[in-house]
């Protein structure tokens, strides 16, 4: 369903929307960047095209977070499951790419077998309105991953903006629902420029990289030593990413904590006998394009990136792995 | 809505016994008794063990689930500890009485189905007879499903050779032979002398209608593999488990992957024809 909202209509409506919700939008912090914060002035929400610092990963997978706490009752131990945050919240402003980026991080923790309680339920009470990209960064690369500057997937809403006012594709029935008296349909000639504007966008990323099916075959390559040669193993990359998950599980005094972890930390696999089998940056780097290029592709018949291009914006030494995957020395057969 | 799966049960040690300098085995009884009561497991599945305030380590569950009643007092569960890194320093340090935290059971276990009707044979070094523990006593606890049982049971030195105890009981069972080896020769020892390689060399045991079951430390496992191929194991038959750090045990925190594969979900246990197509780092 499209409608046409102005923006000053969009921004009331939020403001209506505050009273039931947490509303979340991208702000622009002076020498900072580009952030994920809760807003109640709409006028502090950030509407220009350029992409946040932190995806919206943060705000369903924590950088920490309490997973239980125990304490002694009468000198007798209990173990004190911590109460899931039931607060429904709007995500405004999110990117196409990481919305997909939360549709890949659901693989694993509402995986079957085991489901995160805490991820879930951040997933359940969160709207996720979208923005759609009209200028690509020159490190995106969405589109070699199936995404696209103007992708729904995972998303409630997405947003078209166009001068003062705005088109908005409402995807989910709880969007709907939310938004039925809202903004106006669209003429037909409106409904026409509207996909032209649309097509536009998705054309408007031209860098494409050759993503293969599988790197089995160059796992021992010395490709990883020169790829990985300049890494200094700071994990930004596995911070900034939307789809990067691994975590540590930390004990403070009698609570539980879990907490982001990297596969390019030099102790993230050390075993308590010394021995560790991801010793050398080589094997670290590589782990880190496996589980995203094939590993998770061969368990759940995806890439686990979405070709956002924080990794490559924020490494401090200018690794590139979207040519690192378009280079790769593959054996052809 | 599902729940906490890192919120682990509390138990508390019933028994601890010192198997070796450096290996504990503790005895566990879960303090719900719904818990205590429901609690099931395969051999070769392993628990996340909690020292609160210290931290979590993954330990296998090393007696039987056929034996699990004939515990003090109710249900429980062992695990055998070597001193080694932070947790298991803690876990060391802690007294009859003392209340950890155990999540579990995790992992896939031995195939037992599969074992049915073969020889078995049992290849352990040091504190990888853990596991197999587990599943020799249930093998001997369910005698005739399964043909004949070697075991060969390795250890740097014979005050490093763990569950003493048991030995006479397996020596003494239908069909069953137990060879214990040193790496070095030692006074007063009268078994093998040798690494469990080149012991299997020596013993030559049937691949005929066999599956190997092998456990030990890495460099235990990489000399071993070869030997039994050399007798005529196929890489179906031979079954081994893999360690690896981990945290969550639960598929999730990105550690212990071998390949595609992590050994916390779709391990501990894997044959070696799986581990033949795999990428890994071990």
């Amino acid at each position: 369903m499209l409608k046409i909202i102005t923006k000053e209509d969009l921004h009331k409506i939020l403001i209506s929307l505050l009273s039931g919700f947490e509303i979340i939008g991208p702000r622009e912090l002076s020498h900072k960047g580009i952030f994920y914060e809760p807003i109640t002035d709409m006028k502090s929400l950030y509407w220009g095209e350029g992409f946040a610092t932190e995806p919206v990963k943060k705000f369903f997978l924590s950088p920490s977070e309490y997973l239980f706490k125990g304490r002694y009752d009468n000198g007798k131990e209990v173990l004190d499951d911590l109460p899931l945050t039931r607060n429904k919240r709007i995500i405004i402003g999110v990117r196409p790419c990481e919305a997909i980026g939360l549709t890949l991080l659901d693989k694993v923790f509402n995986a079957d077998e085991y489901k995160d309680e805490f991820y879930l339920n951040n997933r359940e009470r969160t709207i996720l309105v979208g923005l759609s990209c009209l200028k690509p960064d020159k490190s995106c690369f969405c589109t070699s991953l199936g995404g696209s500057p103007e992708s729904n997937r995972g998303l409630d809403v997405l947003i078209f903006l166009g001068g003062n006012e705005f088109i908005i594709e409402i995807i989910t029935e709880t969007a709907k629902e939310i938004l039925k008296n809202s903004g106006r349909d669209l003429s037909q000639a409106e409904t026409k420029a509207w996909e032209l504007d649309r097509k536009r966008r998705k054309e408007s990323l031209n860098y494409r990289i050759e993503v293969p099916e599988s790197l089995d075959k160059i796992f021992e390559s010395e490709y990883w030593e020169d790829v990985s040669r300049s890494c200094i193993s700071c994990g930004v990359c596995t911070f900034l990413c939307p789809t990067c998950h691994c975590f540590d599980l930390v004990d403070e005094k009698r609570k539980k904590l879990r907490c982001y972890d990297g596969c390019a930390f030099c102790d993230f696999t050390l075993e308590a006998s010394g021995v560790n089998p991801r010793l050398a940056k080589k094997e670290r780097y590589r782990q880190r394009v496996f589980h995203k290029f094939d590993y998770f592709k061969k368990n759940f018949k995806e890439n686990l990136c979405v070709g956002c291009g924080r990794c490559i914006r924020f490494c401090p030494v200018k690794i590139n792995i979207a040519e690192v995957v378009d280079k790769a020395p593959l054996v052809k057969s | 809505m599902s729940q906490n799966i890192y919120l682990p049960n509390l138990a508390q040690i019933i028994e601890i016994k010192d198997e070796t300098p450096d290996i504990k085995t503790f005895k566990l009884k879960f303090k719900d008794q719904a818990i205590a009561e429901s609690f099931d497991y395969k051999p070769g599945q392993f628990v996340e063990f909690s020292v609160f305030g210290e931290g979590e380590a993954p330990f296998c569950i090393s007696n039987s689930p056929t034996r699990k009643s004939s515990l003090v007092s109710g249900a429980g569960i062992e695990c055998s500890v070597k001193r080694m890194g932070k947790v298991s320093q803690a876990l060391h340090e802690l007294n009859i009485g003392d209340t950890v935290g155990i999540r579990g059971p995790y992992g896939n276990g031995f195939p037992i189905d599969d074992l049915k009707n073969k020889h078995l044979l049992f290849v352990a070094g040091g504190i990888g007879l853990a596991p197999l523990r587990s599943l020799i006593n249930y093998c001997l606890d369910n005698r005739d499903n399964f043909k004949d049982i070697t075991i060969v049971n390795g250890a740097r030195t014979s005050k490093d050779l763990v569950y003493q105890s048991e030995y006479e009981a397996w020596k003494g069972a239908k069909n069953t032979q137990l060879h214990l080896t040193v790496d070095c020769n030692e006074e007063n020892w009268t078994c093998m002398v040798g690494v469990v390689p080149k012991i299997l060399e020596q013993l030559k045991p049937t691949c005929q209608d066999s599956v190997a079951l092998v456990c030990g430390p890495p460099i235990m496992i990489k000399y071993t593999l070869p030997v039994l191929l050399k007798l005529g194991f196929c890489p179906e038959a031979i079954i081994t488990t893999l360690e690896m750090k981990m945290k969550c045990g639960l598929g999730k925190c990105g550690r212990c992957n071998i390949g595609n594969l992590y050994i916390c979900k779709d391990g501990p246990v894997f044959s070696y024809s799986q581990l033949e197509n795999l990428n890994y780092e071990l």
